[in-house]
Parts: C-alpha cells; sequence; structure tokens
C-alpha cells in the first residue's frame, strides 16, 4: 500500500512538473509580454527592458523556468503587481471560498444525482427515464453563464426570492453567514454536474442490474428495494467514484464563469480578472494550483476506488 | 450418485412442484417470442427431474418461470404454477418472494459472474438468513460457516470473510450452493451448474448436488443440455424442444428407449453413440436444420422440419403428450421392441470407418513425413505482482517440455482441463506466440529460423480455428472481406481469383453464395463456425489447429462441424490439431491424442488404447469424470477420482506434476517421470497397465 501511495505520489509529481513547464511556456511566449502588461501602455522601450531585466525576464526561459521552480519549491509564487500582493497571498484569500461553493454544489450534485440515475435505471425506458433524460440533456446544452442569467432573472427578478449576488464576505465564515447568497451560485453550478452523474450512475446501473449476480440476488427472494439499494448501488457507484476525480478542472472551468456571473470573490474571479489584465504572476499561480488539485483529486478517486472495490484493494495479506 | 433405480413415490403423495399449461413470453423488440407453450410438468419431493434440451428449447425459462426471474420484457402469460398445492401466480408478491427465498433455491450457470464481486461471501451466503427468517448477525455467521463446510469449502471459517473473486470457478460454485441451500429449501433448481465448469469439477459439484438432496431430502430440478449429467444423476427426464415437452419417463427408461424422434436423434448425435455403435469414426447423425423461430406461430409437431419421419399429419395435427408413465409427444414414435434400435431409416449413413488419407496412424513415424513437429517446447510467462509496479513476481509454467508429431491428413487430439496449457501449444504451434524454448518444425522447417516473408510464406501451411468464431471476426466486416482477407495477405492471386477461390470454399464448408454480403451477427453458431473453418481453409494449409472447435455449439450441430471436418479431412488430406476439453469429441475425431496436465503431456498414444486402456491415473480420472448415457457406465466407474483443485502453474509441482491430487502417488513422484512408450506413452511412475495390454474393456480397469 505504501509503495502504491509512493509510485502514484510520484506520477503526481511529474503530472504537475509538466503542467508547470506548460503553463510557463503559453505565458511567457505571448505576445506582449508581462512588462507591459505591468507598466502600462506609456512605458518607454526602456523602463520595460529594465523592468525585463530586473525580473530575470531577458534570460533563456530555461533559466527562467529554473527560478521559478526554486521559489515554487519555497512557496513562492510570484508577486502581483496588478494586485499589489504575493500570489500565494491572493490565492489563499479566495481558494477556500472557491472550495465552498465547488464542495457545496457536488454535494448537491451527488445527492441529487444518484437517486436521479438510480430511478431511471430502474424504470428505464419509462417515462421517469425520458423525462429526466430530456431535462439532463436540456441542462448539459445550456451555457453555465446563460442559466446562471436565467436563475437570476428567475429567482431575483420575476420571483423575488434569493439575492443575485453571491456573499461577499472575506472569510469562509463571513460566506457561510450569508447562505441565501450562495444558493443561485451553487444551484447553477450543481445543474450541469447533476446532468452529467445522473448519466453515468444510470449508465453504470442498467450495466449492473443487468448482471448475473442480480439475478443470483433475486433468487434469493430479496425485495427490488434490497436488490438495487444493497447488491447494486455500490457496484453502480464506481464510475462515479473514478469521475468525481476527473471532474475538478470541469468545476474550476464552471467556478470562472458562476464566480464573475455572481461576483463571488473565488479563484475563478481571480483567474477571469488577472486573465484580462494580463496579469501573469496570478495566472499562472492559479493554474499551477489547479493542476495539483486534479492530480490530487485523481490519487484520491482512485484511493477511493481501491477502498469501495474489493477487487482492486491492495492487499499484502491474503494472494 | 443417483443410480437409475426408479423411485416411484407412492400415488397418495403430493407434487412438490407442478406446472400446468405454463406460457412464458418474452418482448424484444423484433416482436413477442413464446419462449413456453403449454408447459406441464411435475417434480416429486426428493425426486431429481432432470430437464435437457438444446439452446433455446426452454429449458432455462421453465426454470426462471418458476422463480420468477424473467428478463426484462419476461413474462408468465398463462397457466399455473403450483408449489405446495398453491398457485405462485395468484399468491401475492410479497409471499411468492418469501416461498422463493426460503422454499426454493437456485444455482446458476456461470459462478465467476453469478456472485456479488463486492460483497464478502458469508454476507452473500447469510443474507436470505437475514431476510427472511430475521436471524442475528452472530447466528447467521455461524450457520453460514456450517452449510459452507457442507458443500465441501476448506477453511469456511475463513471463506467467510473473503470476497468471490478470491476463490475458483468450482469454489465459487459451491458458495452458490451453500447460499442457495441456506434456508434448507424443499426445491433446488440447478440451471446447468456444471457447464462452465471442468470434467473433474463437474463430477464434484454433481455429486454434491446428490448428496445434498439426500441430506435435505429436498427435490431437484436439474436443467441441462448434457445428456450425460442427466443420464447419471436424474430420476426422471423431460426432454424440451422449442418451448415445449416433447418427451418424459424415467431417466432410464428415456435413455434405453428413447420414443419421440428428437430425442433418438438428439443422443445419435453425440460422438459417444457413434462410437458404441460402429466403432470410431463412423459418420455422426447430423439433425438437420436449425430449431424455428419462436416468435412465428407454428402449427403441428415444432421437431417435424428436421424430422427423419415426418409425414404431412406431423405438420398440421397439434400433438399432446401421451398419457402414462413414459409420455411423449409424437406421431411416429420409436418402436418400443428394444430388437431393433440400430435398424434405422434410409438417411442415417453408417459409413465404414474411413482410412486417413495420409500413412495409417503411425505415432512411431519417422519426424520427416510430419506436418507439424513439437519437440521439447516450453512457454513461460512472466507472472506481475499486483500494484502499479507490476514487478515480475514469478514465471507461469504454461507448457512445461511437449513433444508430440503429427502426420500427413492425422487427427492429433489434445485434451486437459483449463489452465493445462492446451491452448498455448496450439498458438505456438500456429506461430502467434514464440515459445521460450523448444523447437517447432512444419514440414521439416524450423519456423524459429525463418523470418519476414519466409515466415508469412510457412504460415500458410497452418491455421488456425477458433471456439467463439463471431469474437474471432471482425463483426464490421461482410463474410466476402472476411474470407477474402487471408489471400489478400499472403498476395494470393488477383481479385477474380480470389472470388473464384471463395466460391469453392463455401462450397466446400456447405454454405449458399448469399452469405457473402452478410454480416458476422446475422449467423447462428453452426454457421459462423463453418465460415470459420472456410477461413482457416482460404490459404490451402495442411493443417488447422482447432481450439475447442465445436464446445460453444449444441449436441445436434456440433455433429454438423465435426463431419464437416472429417469430410474436408477426407478431401483435403489435412491434418488436425484438434484440442478440446471434451474428451468423448476428442475420442471420436482424433487418431491419436495427447493429455495434458498442467503444462506436461502426461499420455499419448492411440486414440482407442488412450481412452479404452488409460495408462495414467490423471487420464482415467479424466475419463471417469466425463458423463455418459451409457447405462451402467457410472457403475465401471470406481476407478479413480480425483479431489482438490488444479494446483497453481505459478509454482507447479516438482517432478510429476499430478502427484499432489494422485491417489497413487509415492516418495518416488517427487522425480519427473520421462514420457516412455513406444506407441501408447505414458510419464508415470506407475502406470495403471502395461502398454502391450490392448484393452481389453473399460470396466474394472484400475487396479
Amino acid at each position: 500500500m505504501v509503495r502504491y501511495l509512493i509510485t502514484r505520489l510520484g506520477q503526481a509529481l511529474v503530472v504537475v512538473v509538466i503542467v508547470t513547464v506548460i503553463a510557463f511556456l503559453i505565458l511567457h511566449l505571448l505576445p506582449g509580454g508581462a512588462a507591459r502588461a505591468t507598466l502600462g501602455k506609456e512605458a518607454t522601450l526602456e523602463q520595460l527592458a529594465a523592468f525585463n531585466h530586473d525580473m530575470g525576464y531577458d534570460r533563456p526561459w530555461i533559466q527562467q523556468y529554473g527560478m521559478y521552480v526554486q521559489r515554487l519549491l519555497h512557496g513562492d509564487l510570484g508577486y502581483s503587481y496588478q494586485l499589489n500582493q504575493s500570489v500565494v497571498e491572493a490565492i489563499s484569500q479566495r481558494l477556500p471560498k472557491t472550495m465552498v461553493l465547488s464542495l457545496l454544489s457536488t454535494l448537491l450534485a451527488i445527492v441529487l444525482a444518484i437517486p436521479l440515475g438510480v430511478i431511471q435505471a430502474v424504470r428505464r425506458n419509462r417515462w421517469p427515464d425520458y423525462a429526466i433524460t430530456s431535462l439532463s440533456l436540456l441542462a448539459y446544452a445550456t451555457p453555465i453563464f446563460f442559466m446562471g442569467l436565467m436563475m437570476i432573472i428567475l429567482f431575483s427578478q420575476v420571483w423575488p426570492i434569493l439575492p443575485p449576488e453571491a456573499p461577499q464576505g472575506f472569510t469562509v465564515a463571513e460566506v457561510l453567514a450569508d447562505p441565501a447568497g450562495l444558493v443561485l451560485p451553487t444551484v447553477t453550478l450543481a445543474i450541469v454536474t447533476i446532468a452529467v452523474y445522473s448519466r453515468y450512475v444510470r449508465s453504470a446501473m442498467v450495466d449492473n442490474l443487468n448482471e448475473n449476480y442480480v439475478r443470483t440476488a433475486r433468487s434469493k427472494g430479496l425485495s427490488e428495494r434490497r436488490v438495487v439499494l444493497r447488491h447494486t448501488l455500490r457496484n453502480g457507484l464506481f464510475p462515479v467514484i473514478a469521475l468525481l476525480g476527473m471532474y475538478l478542472p470541469a468545476l474550476f472551468s464552471g467556478a470562472l464563469v458562476v464566480e464573475s456571473l455572481f461576483n463571488f470573490p473565488g479563484m475563478g474571479q481571480l483567474f477571469w480578472q488577472a486573465a484580462l489584465k494580463r496579469d501573469f504572476p496570478i495566472l499562472l499561480g492559479v493554474t499551477v494550483i489547479i493542476s495539483i488539485a486534479t492530480v490530487v483529486g485523481a490519487l484520491v478517486a482512485d484511493l477511493l476506488y481501491a477502498a469501495v472495490d474489493p477487487r482492486v484493494r491492495l492487499r499484502g495479506s491474503t494472494s | 450418485m443417483s443410480e437409475s433405480t426408479v423411485r416411484k413415490p407412492p400415488a397418495a403423495v403430493q407434487p412438490l412442484l407442478e406446472l400446468r399449461d405454463l406460457d412464458t413470453d418474452i418482448a424484444l423488440r423484433r416482436g413477442t417470442v413464446h419462449a413456453l407453450d403449454g408447459v406441464s410438468l411435475e417434480v416429486m419431493p426428493g425426486e431429481t427431474l432432470g430437464v435437457v434440451g438444446e439452446s433455446g428449447s426452454g429449458k432455462t425459462m421453465t426454470a426462471l418461470s418458476i422463480m420468477g426471474l424473467l428478463p426484462p420484457g419476461g413474462r408468465v402469460s398463462g397457466g399455473q404454477i403450483l408449489f405446495e398445492g398453491r398457485d405462485l401466480r395468484s399468491l401475492p408478491a410479497d409471499e411468492v418472494r418469501r416461498i422463493r427465498g426460503v422454499r426454493m433455491g437456485m444455482v446458476f450457470q456461470d459462478p465467476l459472474t453469478s456472485l456479488n464481486p463486492t460483497m464478502r461471501i458469508g454476507v452473500q451466503v447469510a443474507e436470505p438468513l437475514r431476510v427472511h427468517e430475521g436471524v442475528g448477525k452472530a447466528d447467521a455467521r455461524e450457520r453460514t460457516i456450517e452449510i459452507l463446510r457442507r458443500v465441501g469449502m476448506p477453511r469456511p471459517d475463513r471463506i467467510v470473510d473473503n470476497y468471490p473473486h478470491e476463490l475458483s470457478g468450482g469454489m465459487r460454485q459451491r458458495v452458490a450452493i451453500a447460499m442457495a441451500l441456506v434456508c434448507s429449501p424443499r426445491l433446488l433448481i440447478a440451471d446447468e451448474p456444471t457447464t462452465a465448469l471442468d470434467v473433474t469439477t463437474q463430477r464434484q459439484i454433481l455429486e454434491l448436488i446428490d448428496d445434498l438432496r439426500e441430506e435435505f431430502g429436498m427435490a431437484v430440478i436439474l436443467v441441462t443440455h448434457d445428456l450425460g449429467v442427466i443420464a447419471g444423476r436424474a430420476d426422471r427426464v423431460a426432454v424440451m424442444y422449442a418451448g415445449r415437452v416433447v418427451e418424459t419417463a424415467a431417466t432410464a427408461t428415456l435413455f434405453r428407449t428413447p420414443r419421440h424422434r428428437y430425442t433418438e436423434a438428439l443422443m445419435e448425435a453425440l460422438p459417444e453413440s457413434a462410437i458404441r455403435e460402429t466403432g470410431a469414426h463412423a459418420r455422426l447423425y447430423s439433425i438437420p436444420g436449425l430449431p424455428p423461430d419462436l416468435s412465428r406461430p407454428l402449427a403441428g409437431c415444432r421437431f417435424a422440419p428436421r424430422c427423419r419421419h415426418v409425414t404431412d399429419e406431423c405438420r398440421i395435427s397439434d400433438i399432446t403428450l401421451s398419457a402414462g408413465e413414459h409420455q411423449h409427444a409424437c406421431l411416429h414414435p420409436v418402436p418400443t421392441t428394444p430388437a431393433a434400435p440400430v435398424t434405422l431409416p434410409a438417411p442415417v449413413r453408417v459409413e465404414p470407418a474411413p482410412q486417413p488419407a495420409g500413412p495409417t496412424a503411425g505415432p512411431d513415424e519417422p519426424a520427416a513425413t510430419s506436418v507439424l513437429s513439437v519437440r521439447a517446447l516450453v512457454k513461460n510467462y512472466a507472472a506481475h505482482g499486483r500494484g502499479l509496479l507490476r514487478r515480475t513476481a514469478g514465471q507461469v509454467s504454461a507448457v512445461a517440455g511437449v513433444s508430440f508429431e503429427v502426420g500427413p491428413g492425422e487427427t492429433f487430439g489434445l485434451v486437459g482441463e483449463s489452465g493445462c496449457g492446451k491452448s498455448t501449444v496450439g498458438r505456438l504451434a500456429v506461430g502467434l506466440e514464440r515459445p521460450t524454448a523448444g523447437q517447432i518444425m512444419l514440414d521439416g522447417t524450423d519456423l524459429a529460423g525463418l523470418a519476414g516473408r519466409e515466415r508469412r510464406r510457412m504460415h500458410r501451411q497452418v491455421q488456425l480455428m477458433f471456439q467463439d468464431s463471431y469474437a474471432a471476426m471482425n463483426p464490421r466486416m461482410r463474410v466476402d472481406a472476411i474470407l477474402a482477407e487471408p489471400l489478400e495477405i499472403q498476395k494470393v492471386g488477383d481479385g477474380a481469383a480470389r472470388r473464384a477461390r471463395i466460391a469453392t470454399l463455401l462450397d466446400q464448408v456447405g454454405l449458399s453464395r448469399r452469405v457473402l454480403e452478410r454480416y458476422p451477427h446475422e449467423f447462428s453458431g453452426g454457421q459462423l463456425q463453418r465460415i470459420g473453418l472456410a477461413r482457416s481453409l482460404a490459404l490451402q494449409p495442411r493443417l488447422i489447429v482447432g481450439d475447442e472447435p465445436v464446445s460453444a455449439l449444441d449436441v445436434s450441430i456440433q455433429a454438423q462441424v465435426l463431419n464437416l471436418m472429417r469430410d474436408l479431412q477426407r478431401e483435403l488430406g489435412l491434418a488436425y490439431v484438434f484440442i478440446s476439453h471434451d474428451l468423448s469429441v476428442v475420442d471420436y475425431m482424433a487418431d491419436r491424442i495427447g493429455v495434458m496436465y498442467l503444462g506436461k503431456l502426461v499420455e499419448v498414444g492411440p486414440a482407442r488404447d488412450v481412452v479404452r486402456a488409460a495408462r495414467h491415473p490423471y487420464t482415467q480420472a479424466l475419463i471417469d469424470a466425463v458423463p455418459s448415457i451409457t447405462p451402467n457406465a457410472a457403475a465401471a466407474r470406481d476407478g479413480i477420482t480425483i479431489r482438490g483443485e488444479l494446483p497453481s502453474a505459478l509454482n507447479p509441482p516438482t517432478g510429476c506434476r499430478f502427484r499432489t491430487r494422485c491417489p497413487l502417488a509415492q516418495e518416488i513422484c517427487a522425480t519427473e517421470p520421462p514420457l516412455a512408450g513406444d506407441g501408447h506413452q505414458v510419464a508415470c511412475h506407475f502406470p495403471l497397465r502395461p502398454e502391450s495390454s490392448a484393452a481389453p474393456a473399460r470396466a474394472g480397469a484400475v487396479a
């Protein structure tokens, strides 16, 4: 088990390194560059050159990357001149809030998607299945910003029961203190996820309900409820677990839109604004953090998978 | 083992289960299949009823209808299912479920998939107790361990905490049986319980079911396609065809004097019958055609289109089962006078055994004339450890020093249980894999010395035929493309020449030209096997390696394919390596037989000698385990029964690899016995008989 973990962590590290290289290259080879973005249109060529020299931007990129990694290892993701704070500080202020949003929406999605998928599988090719399928496809096909706008129009204009803006609190505690404000962003972010997850649950459940072991379970005279919940559900949820890890990037890109739309001061909004202002240290920092989160997410999903499926469970004892 | 004694329950005894005019429909997208049409059966308490039939006969649907486990779209549309006097169709659903959970139990065909992979054995077995009898956790665990012990599980107290994938197929089937029996049911339905298992394991499981039936005093419905399994185990037999029961009688009666023409034909189609009646190599009787499509309305006897004795009357009148003990639904039944069972009407061709095209079966022929010569063949696979590192954890010894020769026009049968390495030998022989050590010579040329174009040309000489031809064909290729492909790869002829060659091939395997424009999924199993055979014949090979070529087919279709393989051998002078787990098929097909156990050839010799005067204890055990329809065959088998499981090929036993399961094993068996002898070789320190003994009889053979 320990060896498995070390191997997986090694693989994860390789992925993170590759991501930083790619992100670094893309951002630094872009025309315009950081100097112009930071110093503004009025800066002279000399000022630009001086800035680039000070920042080390005139050195070969491999050297720049080396410096970057060295700083990274010391927990230094750079300094944003536009926000006038260090990248680490900027991210650490916003990351927890994004995590709250993602976690809430994922929880909501799972809590709704599993029963929906199960209902579809049990009633497959009958009206509940068709209805949920249609709604899923509709949700899946709707752009998330449109979905968010519709939410705002419906629930804070036409029928004003919820605020159109996310909580503006500075800390997690302050954000959570305004639950009403969290409802619309969470639901918007969750809807697409529900559509995706429920499809996966449905198809996994349909596959499993046709398995021989389900027939065996029925032959024991078990109630249909027990057959579905005790025997089939667990096996049907494996794909969802795998999906959880892989879904993090999609969740973040959703957060990007939702946070901008509802003016929620999280990572998504940070990234969005940094992209508009070419704030390279922030962009790079967020990308690295997200990639690490994704790799860790996939790792956690694999370990979870191993924990619930005895066939992949790694044992040292029995052979 | 239940002998052929017919137990007649007193008339007062009520049947445990009675099916009355049961109709079952299955709604599919293409229409409704009438899977069962007026099926009536009785099962007495404590009796074993065998239900036998080919695929699509409705035997499994009968079992599933009783258990209420019909597939989606399936429903019982008419009739009654009377269990202990009460009609299950008219009882409330909850009560029926309870009856099915407690009073009945069912064991399914495939033990590998019929257990929940993520639930501990103990939890699965105990579930009916917990649900239906409200037994507490600790008690349930105890009773589970007890029932696992009774089905012969070693270390049941540890097995309860295992998961299904940690057990072998035979062990999983024992678990399935334990699960079905945990509430002590009155009726056990076993649907092909041993079809997925090896013969020696099959024997253990069938015996277990017999023992438990007596111990629990329950009735058993044994559903199978295998007449041999039924013959040895059932008290009464019901033969099904196309959704109907066509004949039912006490087992001994049925096998001695079958009345329905379908039953008769089915028995004749068995290779075993051909060997018994006329000696080896007689032509098998094969039932022409295919069973009817049950989604269409059918009139008259459903077997009529395939029957030798059909008259116009059979096609019109609806035929019901006759009355009495021995019931049959046939207008022209087999006469009961036992004097004339062999005088069959014209269509049966009992031809004299054709001489093989090549030199007559000579195992000690000089190697120069061999089509295939395998010497000291070794194949090891690296075994990987768990986890992503997958470091090499040792070697699996799949083939360990196998040598044999196959002469021109000869059939060499390779027989053994799963995991013995017979398929690996086949793949090595056709060059699909490279041996770890040893020599493979085709027509005197060493395969190892060839490369590139020469190697490719050599491949023309030897072709492979698969068990599952459907899986071995690209589903998106039409048959014409499938048959042309080998010719294209080997750059044989131009388009016109290839088309001509394909036409010849179709003629040879007895298919019409119309099949060329169709796709693999449009064909039945037997037709696919013909197409597979045509493909392997495309390059005019001298040798075809058939890996279980008829194992997936029904008896009547199997006979067609075996006859075809025989005919082609005679016409084209083909040599076969015929790989099969089924000793009776190999016995029928092969001139010489090699018996493999755990990577080694333990016995090689002329087919008749190997089967009728086996010298190796393993061969004898294998022979004894094969179920036979011959009455009294069971009585002759007091010979060798092997217990236990095949050892792992990862660390095979030293010396004789069979010694860990051999009843005759002594200390000397720790040293490896050489394959010794002239014509009939054996690798055993204690051969059952000397080589010269020319096989007088099979009974009482073992000292």
